[in-house]
């Protein structure tokens, strides 16, 4: 057929410019197929990794949060501890700060796991059922999540013992000036112990000074002893000796000093008879088995947690006492509830005195639609209870992997939106360029008697054609790309963290918990058809710009131009 | 019956505020089988009375009849249709379609006609160029091209063959062949042929001279037969 080579021959032997036309479609195309994929892929690991809620064969969770307002109490219709604020919060967490001398004789090795509800306080058990009798609520399930203090150390001295010496101390003080009454005394006093002061008004002439002052013999002795008698109390020299007696002291010292290393992971109490609906399910396990119903010293460890402590399938981990077996390792869902180890609800609940005592109630409605009835009827029974939809949880999770999805979100459209308009304004103006560069050629086939129709036909079709192998060509090059990713997919992170840093408590009640998700880039045909249909479109637009063009020549003004 | 009558035909052109008259009230008659060189320099109008002809272009004032019918009134499509079965043009610069084989520039004008791949070769042995059937424009010499293209024009067994200035980018040695072979072969073919040329010694052998100068014919001559 002859119109087809023709078609052929324009494209085969006007390379240069098929070349540039089709490598613009086709990274225009490419840019769209990869972004798409890309944005695909992240939606899938998004869908995995941040719809904490459906993994867990859940549509809500509720929890009982600390208000900041300290007026509105807990105690309402059964649920919650009473009192209200963070007194609460704080008190319930205090049990980490109790006296370190119940840990054992000071001096001994000590290892104890402290269990905190950190910010989500617990509640009786019983707040399940009166969910459960909700309408639209098909099931519900308990659970506890808790933040576990692991300490480790040699139980401090408490008591500090100090023994001081016998220390014998001298006291000397001096004297005020006699009175003159104390003066008058003192000389009636002397008078009668024969000692006379003051001028002699007697015939014992040698005066006052010898007796008083050196005095001889007896005599003089006789005189002193007579003064220090009369010498009123106050004026008497004081001079003493005190010895006081060795003691021993005994002070409690605060604070303690330890060697004591803590370190923090976070616990949940599953109930395990309820294996597809848990703060973990069985369809996390991705290693040995989800805990038996019976509910035995068993033990769930997130694949993360195993991995930083070296732990597998049959490890113990011994918990304050009680040996536990890890049973199986588990990738939870990020957010809300994942945990590091995973223990049966009634073990946690005896382990952390929180006997019927429960942090968390998963709700499964009884259909998607209703989801948001559900939280508002469980709004309505519980005021103080906080209820949180995938979306909800979704939103508390950061890390590069959110910010790719947010970016993709955002930037992808717009990118491949400016890809796709720029790969067709590059396939429409080299359309354009080439009809100029051949209103001779088009001249001439309509003077051999072309119609405006065929004229019009092969050059749309030679746009078409581009278009066409634009679509393959960047078809392939998307596919490349996403294999690309899909080979060496970088890592994403994303971490939640539940609760918030009081600032009062002393210890940190911020959960966080990180997953890596490896980037792929699934192609979809839905993708592939629409990158291909975008380069159809591209040389379709192309193709229509440059007949029109075409279309508008008059042949003797086309054989014209040349002249 | 004469092929072509036209009666004070006149083209204007508008050139910015000027209006050129390229034909200026041109009265012709041209008789079937005919030779007819219209003769002129450049710019006297001939291109211009060639695209009229040719039914490339309409006249701005002026009748022209050609084999009965009226070509002033005639739609595009019928035009389209003319220039593809009832004219065959010959360029000054060949116009071959440069990403076209020689055989394929036939093509161009018989697969519309509904002709074949065979008669465009038929019609490349015809003009001598057999061997070179495959060879794309670039290739070829200046007269070889001419020659396709004259087998172009021909291939369709046109009435009318147009020709524009076909020898003008030849040397004279193988512009007189191109004539000889267009004259040749359009006696063969029956068809009429109607050369533009400012060449007075390629006019001079034609049986019919038609002389132009800035838009009139000042001349029309015709061979007595000898």
């Amino acid at each position: 057929m002859f119109y087809l080579r023709y078609l052929r021959n324009e494209l085969v032997r006007r390379r240069t410019r098929t070349i540039v036309t089709l490598v613009g479609l086709g990274l225009g195309v490419a840019l769209v197929v990869a972004i798409a994929s890309l944005s695909k892929g992240l939606d899938r690991a998004q869908h995995r990794t941040l719809d904490p809620l459906a993994g867990i064969g859940t549509d809500l969770t509720v929890t009982l949060q600390p208000q900041q307002q300290q007026d509105q109490g807990f105690g309402g219709g059964g649920f919650g501890p009473g009192g209200g604020g963070n007194r609460d919060l704080i008190r319930s967490n205090l049990s980490v700060l109790t006296d370190l001398s119940k840990l054992g004789k000071p001096g001994t090795h000590f290892v104890h796991d402290f269990f905190l509800p950190g910010t989500q306080l617990t509640f009786p058990q019983s707040a399940a059922q009166q969910i459960a009798s909700l309408d639209s609520v098909q099931k519900t399930s308990t659970g506890l999540t808790l933040l576990a203090e692991h300490q480790e150390g040699v139980v401090p001295k408490i008591v500090a013992t100090l023994k001081t010496q016998a220390k014998t101390l001298t006291i000397q003080r001096n004297l005020p000036r006699p009175t003159a009454k104390d003066f008058a005394q003192m000389q009636a006093c002397l008078q009668k112990a024969g000692v006379t002061l003051g001028r002699p008004q007697t015939q014992q002439g040698q005066g006052f000074g010898n007796g008083f002052g050196g005095g001889t013999g007896q005599r003089n002795d006789a005189n002193r002893q007579a003064f220090q008698q009369c010498l009123p109390a106050s004026m008497r020299r004081f001079r003493t000796r005190v010895t006081t007696p060795s003691q021993t002291l005994k002070q409690v010292l605060n604070p303690p000093q330890t060697n004591i290393s803590t370190t923090a992971y976070t616990i949940g109490g599953v109930d395990q008879t309820s294996p597809n609906m848990g703060v973990v399910t069985t369809a996390q396990v991705t290693k040995g088995t989800f805990l038996s119903p019976a509910g035995g010293e068993e033990a769930l460890v997130a694949t993360s947690y195993a991995a930083k402590h070296s732990l597998k399938v049959g490890s113990k981990l011994n918990l304050n006492g009680t040996t536990f077996t890890i049973v199986g390792l588990v990738s939870p869902p990020l957010g809300g509830q994942s945990a590091d180890v995973y223990l049966p609800l009634r073990k946690l609940q005896t382990l952390a005195s929180e006997k019927n005592l429960a942090n968390v109630i998963l709700v499964h409605a009884k259909s998607s639609s209703d989801v948001a009835k559900v939280k508002q009827e469980i709004q309505q029974a519980l005021p103080q209870a906080q209820v949180a939809s995938s979306k909800d949880v979704a939103d508390t999770i950061s890390g590069s992997l959110v910010d790719a999805s947010n970016l993709s979100h955002d930037l992808g459209l717009a990118l491949s939106v400016v890809a796709a308009v720029a790969a067709f304004l590059l396939a429409a103006l080299l359309a354009l360029s080439s009809v100029g560069k051949r209103v001779r050629e088009l001249g001439t086939l309509k003077a051999l008697g072309w119609t405006q129709r065929m004229v019009v036909r092969q050059i749309a079709g030679e746009s078409l054609a581009t278009g066409i192998l634009g679509g393959i060509f960047g078809i392939g090059l998307g596919v490349l790309v996403a294999v690309a990713v899909d080979a060496f997919g970088p890592s994403l992170t994303a971490s939640s963290s539940t609760g918030s840093d009081f600032a009062n408590l002393g210890v940190s009640t911020v959960r966080t918990a990180t997953r890596s998700v490896s980037l792929t880039a699934p192609v979809g045909i839905t993708v592939l058809a629409i990158g291909f249909g975008l380069a159809l479109l591209g040389g379709l637009i192309a193709g229509t710009a440059g007949a029109l063009r075409a279309a508008r020549l008059r042949p003797a003004d086309a054989l014209r131009q040349v002249e | 019956m004469n092929l072509y009558e036209l009666k004070d035909v006149a083209r204007y052109f508008q050139r910015g505020p000027t209006t050129v008259r390229a034909l200026d009230d041109v009265t012709l008659e041209i008789e079937p089988g005919e030779f007819v060189a219209l003769e002129g320099p450049s710019g006297s109008g001939k291109t211009t009375l060639l695209q009229i002809l040719g039914a490339l272009d309409r006249p701005s004032a002026g009748t022209v009849t050609f084999d009965g019918s009226d070509l002033v009134t005639q739609p595009d499509s019928a035009l389209a249709e003319l220039r593809l079965r009832s004219f065959g043009f010959v360029f000054q610069q060949f116009n071959l379609i440069p990403t076209l084989t020689a055989v394929e520039n036939v093509e161009a004008k018989l697969a519309p006609a509904g002709g074949t791949r065979d008669r465009a070769l038929e019609l490349l042995a015809e003009v001598g160029l057999a061997e070179r059937a495959d060879h794309l424009p670039g290739h070829l010499s200046g007269g070889e091209q001419q020659r396709v293209a004259i087998a172009r024009a021909l291939s369709v067994e046109p009435r009318v063959v147009l020709a524009d200035e076909p020898t003008g980018n030849l040397d004279s040695a193988t512009g007189g062949e191109i004539i000889d072979l267009l004259a040749n072969l359009a006696a063969e073919h029956g068809s009429t042929v109607i050369v533009a040329t400012h060449d007075a010694s390629l006019a001079a052998r034609a049986p019919r001279r038609v002389a132009m100068r800035d838009g009139k014919l000042v001349d029309n001559v015709r061979a007595v037969p000898a």
